[in-house]
């Protein structure tokens, strides 16, 4: 059965991998999934099932490492939307529009 | 900086890869102190599960905020994105304060 300690540091192993697939959907999707994944069983208690969900954890964190260098080489140079940070589009808009600027 | 096409497209889509692009020539300098706490407040207030009026420089995330130990793991990565540092796992698990989150970070000659 594995320690705590060894259950937090797939937990950021996991999370690591998350932020490093260039797609936007795919990115926070991992996320997503890891944090819910691991809060759903985070007081299980019967050492089987522990042992289970630990092998399986192992398994898609190679899964995410791989996946995630596969993304990385056919990333598009284009940003999601989701990436731009809205003040930023703001400020953009608020300089170039027809009422703003000097 | 030299850079490849690949890194610069990977720089576009705002993917961390901080080892990847930092040129030698660049030294490290530290941040002021107050700079640092501001911005590790204002990380840990924008935390979801935080109660911003609850958080201090010296607030402990798991007694005094009420956080677990998952959630500690994802305050520490939010650290690493706001001031670009990768820290490895022994360090980050030594940062359960706030005040040790600022004192790390005022020590990494790399935080930015």
């Amino acid at each position: 059965m594995p320690s705590a300690a060894e259950v937090k540091a797939l937990y950021r192993a996991l999370l690591k991998e998350g932020r490093k697939f260039p797609n936007y959907n795919i990115r926070e999707y991992v996320k997503r999934k890891t944090k819910e994944d691991f809060r759903a069983h985070k007081a299980e208690a019967d050492a089987s099932v522990v042992e289970q969900l630990w092998t399986k954890a192992k398994s898609e964190y190679e899964i995410a490492k791989r996946q995630a260098v596969v993304y990385g080489m056919y990333a598009r140079c284009q940003r999601s939307i989701m990436d731009v940070p809205l003040q930023a589009v703001l400020q953009e808009q608020a300089s170039s529009g027809p009422y703003g600027g000097k | 900086m030299r850079l490849t096409a690949g890194s610069n497209c990977l720089q576009a889509l705002g993917v961390q890869s901080a080892g990847l692009v930092r040129g030698f020539a660049e030294q490290g300098t530290f941040l002021d102190k107050k700079d640092v706490t501001d911005r590790v407040l204002s990380v840990v207030k924008n935390f979801d599960k935080v109660d911003p009026s609850k958080v201090t420089p010296t607030s402990h995330f798991q007694n005094d905020l009420g956080l677990d130990s998952l959630d500690t793991v994802e305050v520490v990565m939010a650290f690493e994105e706001e001031f670009a540092v990768e820290i490895p796992d022994s360090e980050a698990d030594r940062i359960l304060s706030t005040s040790d989150a600022i004192d790390y970070l005022a020590s990494h000659p790399m935080a930015k």
